[in-house]
Protein backbone atom coordinates (compact mmCIF):
# COMPACT_ATOMS: atom_id res chain seq x y z
CA UNK A 1 0.00 0.00 0.00
CA UNK A 2 1.31 3.39 -0.97
CA UNK A 3 2.44 5.32 2.07
CA UNK A 4 1.75 8.92 2.92
CA UNK A 5 4.69 11.31 2.76
CA UNK A 6 6.27 13.99 4.86
CA UNK A 7 7.87 16.49 2.52
CA UNK A 8 10.64 18.81 3.66
CA UNK A 9 10.37 22.22 2.02
CA UNK A 10 13.34 24.47 1.33
CA UNK A 11 12.34 27.97 0.30
CA UNK A 12 14.99 29.76 -1.74
CA UNK A 13 15.22 33.49 -2.40
CA UNK A 14 18.13 35.07 -4.24
CA UNK A 15 19.88 31.70 -4.18
CA UNK A 16 19.80 31.50 -0.37
CA UNK A 17 17.55 29.25 1.72
CA UNK A 18 15.26 31.36 3.87
CA UNK A 19 12.83 30.95 6.70
CA UNK A 20 9.63 32.38 5.30
CA UNK A 21 6.68 33.84 7.16
CA UNK A 22 3.65 34.13 4.91
CA UNK A 23 5.98 34.87 1.98
CA UNK A 24 6.20 38.37 3.44
CA UNK A 25 9.13 38.22 5.83
CA UNK A 26 12.30 36.23 5.35
CA UNK A 27 15.24 35.24 7.50
CA UNK A 28 18.34 33.85 5.80
CA UNK A 29 19.28 30.24 6.59
CA UNK A 30 22.19 29.61 4.24
CA UNK A 31 23.10 27.13 1.53
CA UNK A 32 20.06 25.19 0.26
CA UNK A 33 22.28 22.19 -0.49
CA UNK A 34 23.31 21.94 3.17
CA UNK A 35 19.67 21.96 4.25
CA UNK A 36 18.83 19.37 1.61
CA UNK A 37 21.64 17.15 2.82
CA UNK A 38 20.27 17.36 6.38
CA UNK A 39 16.74 16.47 5.29
CA UNK A 40 18.16 13.59 3.26
CA UNK A 41 20.05 12.27 6.29
CA UNK A 42 17.04 12.63 8.56
CA UNK A 43 14.89 10.49 6.26
CA UNK A 44 12.28 12.93 5.00
CA UNK A 45 10.15 11.27 2.31
CA UNK A 46 10.56 13.94 -0.37
CA UNK A 47 12.32 17.28 -0.60
CA UNK A 48 10.61 20.26 -2.24
CA UNK A 49 12.87 23.12 -3.23
CA UNK A 50 10.85 26.18 -4.17
CA UNK A 51 12.73 29.14 -5.62
CA UNK A 52 10.19 31.86 -5.01
CA UNK A 53 11.77 34.78 -6.84
CA UNK A 54 12.47 33.30 -10.25
CA UNK A 55 9.40 34.75 -11.97
CA UNK A 56 10.28 35.03 -15.64
CA UNK A 57 13.97 34.33 -15.08
CA UNK A 58 13.63 30.61 -15.69
CA UNK A 59 14.62 27.85 -13.28
CA UNK A 60 17.82 28.23 -11.27
CA UNK A 61 19.86 25.46 -12.87
CA UNK A 62 22.99 26.42 -10.92
CA UNK A 63 21.04 25.78 -7.73
CA UNK A 64 20.03 22.38 -9.08
CA UNK A 65 23.66 21.58 -9.82
CA UNK A 66 24.53 22.39 -6.21
CA UNK A 67 21.71 20.16 -5.00
CA UNK A 68 22.80 17.35 -7.31
CA UNK A 69 26.34 17.64 -6.01
CA UNK A 70 24.97 17.00 -2.52
CA UNK A 71 24.31 13.41 -3.65
CA UNK A 72 20.77 13.23 -2.33
CA UNK A 73 19.12 9.85 -2.05
CA UNK A 74 15.70 11.40 -1.40
CA UNK A 75 13.26 12.25 -4.20
CA UNK A 76 13.54 15.92 -5.18
CA UNK A 77 10.69 18.17 -6.29
CA UNK A 78 11.77 21.46 -7.81
CA UNK A 79 9.72 24.55 -8.51
CA UNK A 80 10.28 28.13 -9.49
CA UNK A 81 10.55 29.87 -12.82
CA UNK A 82 9.68 26.96 -15.11
CA UNK A 83 8.24 28.51 -18.29
CA UNK A 84 8.28 25.66 -20.79
CA UNK A 85 8.49 21.93 -21.30
CA UNK A 86 12.10 22.36 -22.32
CA UNK A 87 12.94 23.97 -19.00
CA UNK A 88 11.08 21.27 -17.08
CA UNK A 89 13.09 18.61 -18.91
CA UNK A 90 16.29 20.51 -18.10
CA UNK A 91 15.29 20.56 -14.43
CA UNK A 92 14.77 16.80 -14.42
CA UNK A 93 17.99 16.21 -16.33
CA UNK A 94 19.78 18.21 -13.60
CA UNK A 95 18.54 15.92 -10.82
CA UNK A 96 14.91 16.68 -9.95
CA UNK A 97 12.36 13.89 -9.99
CA UNK A 98 9.27 16.08 -10.24
CA UNK A 99 8.43 19.72 -10.89
CA UNK A 100 5.88 22.16 -9.54
CA UNK A 101 4.26 24.69 -11.81
CA UNK A 102 2.20 27.67 -10.69
CA UNK A 103 1.95 30.58 -13.11
CA UNK A 104 2.41 28.25 -16.06
CA UNK A 105 -0.93 26.62 -15.24
CA UNK A 106 -2.59 29.91 -16.09
CA UNK A 107 -0.21 31.48 -18.58
CA UNK A 108 0.46 28.48 -20.81
CA UNK A 109 -1.52 25.33 -19.98
CA UNK A 110 -0.37 23.81 -23.28
CA UNK A 111 3.18 23.85 -21.90
CA UNK A 112 2.00 21.94 -18.84
CA UNK A 113 0.47 19.38 -21.18
CA UNK A 114 3.80 19.20 -23.04
CA UNK A 115 5.67 18.63 -19.77
CA UNK A 116 3.34 15.75 -18.96
CA UNK A 117 3.86 14.28 -22.43
CA UNK A 118 7.63 14.44 -22.09
CA UNK A 119 8.11 13.45 -18.45
CA UNK A 120 4.85 11.73 -17.56
CA UNK A 121 2.08 13.40 -15.58
CA UNK A 122 3.41 11.78 -12.43
CA UNK A 123 6.22 14.32 -12.60
CA UNK A 124 3.88 17.33 -12.68
CA UNK A 125 2.50 18.99 -9.55
CA UNK A 126 0.20 22.01 -9.63
CA UNK A 127 1.22 24.54 -6.97
CA UNK A 128 -1.82 26.53 -5.91
CA UNK A 129 -1.57 29.38 -3.38
CA UNK A 130 -5.06 29.41 -1.90
CA UNK A 131 -7.16 30.94 0.84
CA UNK A 132 -10.75 30.52 1.93
CA UNK A 133 -12.20 34.02 1.85
CA UNK A 134 -15.78 35.28 2.33
CA UNK A 135 -16.15 34.88 -1.44
CA UNK A 136 -15.09 31.22 -1.22
CA UNK A 137 -11.87 29.48 -2.26
CA UNK A 138 -9.54 31.99 -3.87
CA UNK A 139 -6.35 31.40 -5.88
CA UNK A 140 -3.71 34.08 -5.39
CA UNK A 141 -1.64 35.44 -8.25
CA UNK A 142 1.54 36.25 -6.39
CA UNK A 143 2.70 38.57 -9.18
CA UNK A 144 -0.18 40.97 -8.72
CA UNK A 145 -1.51 40.01 -5.30
CA UNK A 146 -4.96 39.61 -6.84
CA UNK A 147 -7.26 36.75 -5.92
CA UNK A 148 -9.85 34.88 -7.95
CA UNK A 149 -11.58 31.55 -8.29
CA UNK A 150 -9.66 28.53 -9.53
CA UNK A 151 -9.39 29.00 -13.28
CA UNK A 152 -11.13 26.60 -15.68
CA UNK A 153 -7.83 25.82 -17.41
CA UNK A 154 -6.44 24.46 -14.13
CA UNK A 155 -9.46 22.24 -13.66
CA UNK A 156 -9.08 21.06 -17.28
CA UNK A 157 -5.45 20.08 -16.72
CA UNK A 158 -6.49 17.86 -13.83
CA UNK A 159 -9.44 16.42 -15.72
CA UNK A 160 -7.22 15.55 -18.68
CA UNK A 161 -4.70 13.80 -16.44
CA UNK A 162 -1.80 16.16 -17.18
CA UNK A 163 -1.18 16.91 -13.50
CA UNK A 164 -0.78 14.24 -10.84
CA UNK A 165 -1.08 16.09 -7.53
CA UNK A 166 -2.19 19.47 -6.23
CA UNK A 167 0.05 21.34 -3.81
CA UNK A 168 -2.37 23.43 -1.76
CA UNK A 169 -0.39 26.31 -0.29
CA UNK A 170 -1.96 28.15 2.61
CA UNK A 171 0.05 31.28 1.84
CA UNK A 172 -1.49 33.31 4.66
CA UNK A 173 -0.40 30.91 7.40
CA UNK A 174 2.85 29.72 5.88
CA UNK A 175 5.61 29.82 8.49
CA UNK A 176 3.56 29.28 11.65
CA UNK A 177 3.14 25.60 12.62
CA UNK A 178 -0.34 24.50 13.60
CA UNK A 179 -2.19 27.22 11.72
CA UNK A 180 -2.95 25.56 8.37
CA UNK A 181 -6.51 26.40 7.36
CA UNK A 182 -8.17 22.99 7.15
CA UNK A 183 -11.13 24.51 5.33
CA UNK A 184 -8.92 24.56 2.23
CA UNK A 185 -9.18 20.79 1.91
CA UNK A 186 -12.97 20.75 2.03
CA UNK A 187 -13.23 23.75 -0.29
CA UNK A 188 -10.87 22.42 -2.97
CA UNK A 189 -13.21 21.58 -5.83
CA UNK A 190 -11.41 18.66 -7.47
CA UNK A 191 -12.35 15.65 -5.35
CA UNK A 192 -10.15 13.13 -7.12
CA UNK A 193 -6.91 15.10 -7.05
CA UNK A 194 -4.35 13.78 -4.54
CA UNK A 195 -3.29 16.61 -2.27
CA UNK A 196 -0.01 17.83 -0.86
CA UNK A 197 -0.67 20.38 1.87
CA UNK A 198 1.76 23.16 2.76
CA UNK A 199 1.72 26.28 4.89
CA UNK A 200 1.44 26.39 8.65
CA UNK A 201 1.90 22.64 9.10
CA UNK A 202 4.12 20.60 11.40
CA UNK A 203 2.16 20.44 14.65
CA UNK A 204 1.51 16.73 15.37
CA UNK A 205 -2.20 16.97 16.19
CA UNK A 206 -3.11 18.85 13.04
CA UNK A 207 -0.78 16.74 10.90
CA UNK A 208 -2.40 13.53 12.20
CA UNK A 209 -5.88 14.92 11.58
CA UNK A 210 -5.04 15.88 7.99
CA UNK A 211 -3.29 12.60 7.23
CA UNK A 212 -6.56 10.88 8.16
CA UNK A 213 -8.15 12.53 5.10
CA UNK A 214 -8.00 9.97 2.27
CA UNK A 215 -7.23 12.69 -0.33
CA UNK A 216 -4.16 13.91 1.53
CA UNK A 217 -1.15 12.12 0.03
CA UNK A 218 1.52 14.26 1.63
CA UNK A 219 2.13 17.01 4.12
CA UNK A 220 4.91 19.49 3.50
CA UNK A 221 6.75 21.25 6.27
CA UNK A 222 9.20 24.11 5.89
CA UNK A 223 10.61 26.09 8.75
CA UNK A 224 10.04 23.52 11.47
CA UNK A 225 12.13 20.88 9.69
CA UNK A 226 15.02 23.25 9.15
CA UNK A 227 15.32 25.08 12.43
CA UNK A 228 15.34 21.99 14.62
CA UNK A 229 17.58 18.96 14.16
CA UNK A 230 15.81 15.63 13.69
CA UNK A 231 12.39 17.30 13.59
CA UNK A 232 11.47 14.89 10.78
CA UNK A 233 12.00 11.84 12.95
CA UNK A 234 10.32 13.53 15.91
CA UNK A 235 7.20 14.29 13.91
CA UNK A 236 7.06 10.79 12.44
CA UNK A 237 7.41 9.31 15.92
CA UNK A 238 4.55 11.52 17.10
CA UNK A 239 2.26 10.13 14.37
CA UNK A 240 2.03 6.41 15.19
CA UNK A 241 -1.30 5.97 13.43
CA UNK A 242 -0.32 7.60 10.16
CA UNK A 243 0.57 5.40 7.19
CA UNK A 244 4.14 6.67 7.01
CA UNK A 245 7.57 5.16 6.64
CA UNK A 246 8.97 4.78 10.12
CA UNK A 247 11.42 7.37 11.37
CA UNK A 248 14.89 6.72 10.00
CA UNK A 249 18.02 7.43 11.98
CA UNK A 250 21.09 7.43 9.76
CA UNK A 251 23.89 5.21 10.93
CA UNK A 252 21.76 3.20 13.33
CA UNK A 253 20.26 0.86 10.77
CA UNK A 254 16.82 1.85 12.11
CA UNK B 1 35.16 -5.28 -5.14
CA UNK B 2 35.17 -1.97 -7.01
CA UNK B 3 33.28 -2.31 -10.28
CA UNK B 4 32.81 -0.17 -13.36
CA UNK B 5 29.22 0.79 -14.06
CA UNK B 6 28.23 1.90 -17.55
CA UNK B 7 25.19 4.17 -17.38
CA UNK B 8 23.69 4.32 -20.84
CA UNK B 9 23.10 7.91 -21.93
CA UNK B 10 20.32 8.11 -24.47
CA UNK B 11 19.05 11.52 -23.39
CA UNK B 12 16.47 10.24 -20.94
CA UNK B 13 16.40 12.00 -17.63
CA UNK B 14 18.09 12.10 -14.34
CA UNK B 15 21.35 10.25 -14.91
CA UNK B 16 23.45 12.12 -12.39
CA UNK B 17 21.45 10.76 -9.44
CA UNK B 18 22.06 7.22 -10.65
CA UNK B 19 25.74 7.93 -11.18
CA UNK B 20 26.13 9.44 -7.70
CA UNK B 21 24.39 6.45 -6.13
CA UNK B 22 26.99 4.11 -7.59
CA UNK B 23 29.81 6.46 -6.62
CA UNK B 24 28.48 6.44 -3.06
CA UNK B 25 28.82 2.65 -3.09
CA UNK B 26 32.47 2.96 -4.09
CA UNK B 27 32.13 2.00 -7.74
CA UNK B 28 33.27 3.79 -10.86
CA UNK B 29 30.25 5.01 -12.82
CA UNK B 30 30.42 6.43 -16.32
CA UNK B 31 27.53 8.09 -18.13
CA UNK B 32 28.07 7.57 -21.82
CA UNK B 33 26.61 6.68 -25.19
CA UNK B 34 30.02 5.51 -26.44
CA UNK B 35 29.95 1.78 -26.98
CA UNK B 36 33.69 1.35 -26.46
CA UNK B 37 33.31 2.90 -22.98
CA UNK B 38 30.27 0.71 -22.29
CA UNK B 39 32.27 -2.32 -23.44
CA UNK B 40 34.59 -1.79 -20.48
CA UNK B 41 31.78 -1.76 -17.91
CA UNK B 42 31.09 -4.65 -15.56
CA UNK B 43 27.42 -3.70 -15.31
CA UNK B 44 25.27 -1.82 -17.82
CA UNK B 45 22.55 0.38 -16.39
CA UNK B 46 19.59 1.53 -18.44
CA UNK B 47 17.88 4.37 -16.57
CA UNK B 48 14.97 6.39 -17.87
CA UNK B 49 12.36 9.04 -17.30
CA UNK B 50 9.59 9.91 -19.73
CA UNK B 51 7.59 8.09 -22.35
CA UNK B 52 8.35 4.66 -23.78
CA UNK B 53 8.13 5.47 -27.54
CA UNK B 54 10.42 8.48 -27.23
CA UNK B 55 12.94 6.48 -25.20
CA UNK B 56 13.03 3.62 -27.70
CA UNK B 57 13.44 6.11 -30.55
CA UNK B 58 16.34 7.80 -28.75
CA UNK B 59 18.03 4.44 -28.09
CA UNK B 60 17.62 3.47 -31.73
CA UNK B 61 18.90 6.83 -32.97
CA UNK B 62 22.17 6.14 -31.17
CA UNK B 63 22.33 2.48 -32.16
CA UNK B 64 22.08 1.60 -28.50
CA UNK B 65 19.00 -0.61 -28.82
CA UNK B 66 21.02 -3.16 -30.75
CA UNK B 67 24.00 -2.71 -28.44
CA UNK B 68 21.96 -3.39 -25.30
CA UNK B 69 20.23 -6.37 -26.89
CA UNK B 70 23.49 -7.90 -28.03
CA UNK B 71 25.17 -7.27 -24.68
CA UNK B 72 22.37 -8.85 -22.67
CA UNK B 73 22.06 -11.79 -25.03
CA UNK B 74 25.80 -12.34 -24.65
CA UNK B 75 25.25 -12.67 -20.91
CA UNK B 76 26.51 -9.27 -19.77
CA UNK B 77 24.85 -7.95 -16.58
CA UNK B 78 22.13 -5.36 -17.20
CA UNK B 79 20.03 -3.31 -14.79
CA UNK B 80 16.99 -1.32 -15.96
CA UNK B 81 15.57 1.35 -13.67
CA UNK B 82 12.00 2.69 -13.90
CA UNK B 83 11.36 3.37 -17.60
CA UNK B 84 14.61 1.49 -18.21
CA UNK B 85 13.00 -1.62 -16.74
CA UNK B 86 9.96 -1.19 -18.97
CA UNK B 87 12.19 -0.98 -22.04
CA UNK B 88 13.45 -4.50 -21.30
CA UNK B 89 10.15 -6.18 -22.20
CA UNK B 90 8.57 -6.90 -25.56
CA UNK B 91 6.17 -3.99 -26.06
CA UNK B 92 4.35 -1.08 -24.49
CA UNK B 93 0.95 0.45 -25.05
CA UNK B 94 2.07 3.87 -23.75
CA UNK B 95 0.91 6.53 -26.25
CA UNK B 96 0.99 3.92 -29.06
CA UNK B 97 2.01 0.28 -29.35
CA UNK B 98 5.82 0.28 -29.45
CA UNK B 99 8.25 -2.61 -29.50
CA UNK B 100 10.70 -2.81 -26.61
CA UNK B 101 14.05 -4.52 -26.36
CA UNK B 102 12.40 -7.92 -25.92
CA UNK B 103 14.94 -9.20 -23.40
CA UNK B 104 12.28 -10.25 -20.91
CA UNK B 105 8.88 -11.63 -21.94
CA UNK B 106 6.10 -9.23 -21.07
CA UNK B 107 4.39 -5.98 -21.90
CA UNK B 108 3.79 -2.55 -20.47
CA UNK B 109 0.31 -1.21 -19.82
CA UNK B 110 -1.33 1.68 -18.01
CA UNK B 111 -1.94 1.31 -14.32
CA UNK B 112 -5.48 0.14 -13.57
CA UNK B 113 -7.79 3.15 -13.48
CA UNK B 114 -5.29 5.23 -15.42
CA UNK B 115 -3.76 6.73 -12.31
CA UNK B 116 -0.29 7.07 -10.90
CA UNK B 117 1.80 5.21 -8.39
CA UNK B 118 3.72 7.94 -6.61
CA UNK B 119 5.56 7.68 -3.33
CA UNK B 120 6.97 5.08 -0.99
CA UNK B 121 5.61 1.56 -1.04
CA UNK B 122 6.67 -1.73 0.48
CA UNK B 123 8.23 -4.47 -1.58
CA UNK B 124 6.93 -8.00 -1.35
CA UNK B 125 9.65 -10.30 -2.60
CA UNK B 126 8.04 -13.19 -4.42
CA UNK B 127 10.76 -15.80 -4.45
CA UNK B 128 13.87 -17.07 -2.69
CA UNK B 129 16.37 -15.07 -4.78
CA UNK B 130 19.03 -13.94 -2.26
CA UNK B 131 19.55 -10.79 -4.27
CA UNK B 132 16.05 -9.57 -3.39
CA UNK B 133 15.16 -11.50 -0.23
CA UNK B 134 16.74 -8.96 2.20
CA UNK B 135 14.59 -6.22 0.61
CA UNK B 136 11.33 -7.91 1.54
CA UNK B 137 9.09 -5.33 3.30
CA UNK B 138 11.54 -2.52 2.51
CA UNK B 139 9.95 0.77 1.48
CA UNK B 140 11.18 2.19 -1.82
CA UNK B 141 10.23 5.18 -3.96
CA UNK B 142 7.96 4.74 -6.99
CA UNK B 143 6.99 7.38 -9.55
CA UNK B 144 5.24 5.94 -12.60
CA UNK B 145 1.95 5.61 -14.43
CA UNK B 146 2.65 2.53 -16.57
CA UNK B 147 3.69 -0.88 -15.31
CA UNK B 148 5.05 -4.13 -16.69
CA UNK B 149 3.33 -7.47 -16.70
CA UNK B 150 5.71 -10.43 -16.91
CA UNK B 151 5.42 -14.20 -16.40
CA UNK B 152 5.62 -15.32 -12.79
CA UNK B 153 9.05 -16.84 -13.37
CA UNK B 154 10.46 -13.38 -14.09
CA UNK B 155 8.83 -11.62 -11.14
CA UNK B 156 11.16 -10.84 -8.27
CA UNK B 157 9.04 -8.46 -6.21
CA UNK B 158 5.64 -6.82 -6.25
CA UNK B 159 4.03 -3.85 -4.53
CA UNK B 160 0.38 -3.26 -3.73
CA UNK B 161 -1.49 -0.10 -4.60
CA UNK B 162 -5.10 -1.17 -4.86
CA UNK B 163 -3.84 -3.86 -7.17
CA UNK B 164 -0.65 -5.89 -7.39
CA UNK B 165 2.11 -4.22 -9.40
CA UNK B 166 5.35 -5.76 -10.61
CA UNK B 167 8.11 -3.91 -8.75
CA UNK B 168 11.16 -5.92 -9.78
CA UNK B 169 11.98 -8.50 -12.43
CA UNK B 170 14.87 -10.81 -13.02
CA UNK B 171 15.91 -13.06 -15.86
CA UNK B 172 19.35 -14.51 -15.30
CA UNK B 173 21.76 -11.53 -15.37
CA UNK B 174 19.08 -9.01 -16.32
CA UNK B 175 17.36 -7.14 -13.47
CA UNK B 176 14.68 -4.48 -13.70
CA UNK B 177 13.44 -2.20 -10.93
CA UNK B 178 10.25 -0.21 -11.39
CA UNK B 179 11.14 2.01 -8.43
CA UNK B 180 14.09 4.35 -8.01
CA UNK B 181 16.77 2.71 -5.85
CA UNK B 182 18.92 5.83 -6.20
CA UNK B 183 16.15 7.81 -4.48
CA UNK B 184 15.18 5.20 -1.90
CA UNK B 185 17.72 6.13 0.75
CA UNK B 186 19.30 3.26 2.72
CA UNK B 187 16.95 0.61 1.36
CA UNK B 188 17.82 1.54 -2.22
CA UNK B 189 21.55 1.69 -1.59
CA UNK B 190 21.54 -1.74 0.04
CA UNK B 191 19.72 -3.29 -2.90
CA UNK B 192 21.97 -1.59 -5.46
CA UNK B 193 25.02 -2.90 -3.64
CA UNK B 194 23.68 -6.46 -3.77
CA UNK B 195 22.73 -6.10 -7.45
CA UNK B 196 26.27 -5.06 -8.37
CA UNK B 197 27.77 -7.89 -6.36
CA UNK B 198 25.37 -10.55 -7.62
CA UNK B 199 25.23 -9.61 -11.29
CA UNK B 200 28.93 -8.93 -11.64
CA UNK B 201 29.91 -12.22 -10.04
CA UNK B 202 30.91 -14.83 -12.56
CA UNK B 203 27.89 -16.91 -13.58
CA UNK B 204 27.79 -20.45 -12.26
CA UNK B 205 28.76 -23.06 -14.83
Amino acid sequence: MILKRLVGVITVRRGIAVQSFGYRRFLPLGDPAVLARNLDRWGVDEILVQAIDRGLAGPDLALLDRLAAAGLSTPLIFGGGIRSAGEAIAVVNRGADRVTVDQLLHDAPAEVEAIAAALGAQAVIAALPLAVQPAGLQWRDYRTGREGTLAPEVRDLFAAGHVSEALLVDWRNEGTPGTFDEALVAAFPLPHAPLILFGGLGAPEQTARLFAEPRVAAIAVGNMFTWREHAVQALKTALPGARLRPAHHAGTGA
Amino acid sequence: MRRTIGIIDYGAGNLSSVQRAFHALGHRARVTAETDVLDAADLLVLPGVGAFPHAMAELAARGLDRYVRDAAQAGRPLLGICLGMQLLVEESEEQRLTAGLGLVPGRVGALPGGGWHIGWNRLEVTGPDPLFRPSDRASVYFNHSFAVEVPAACRAAVARAGTELVAAIRRERIVGLQFHPEKSQAAGRALLARIVDALCAEPAE
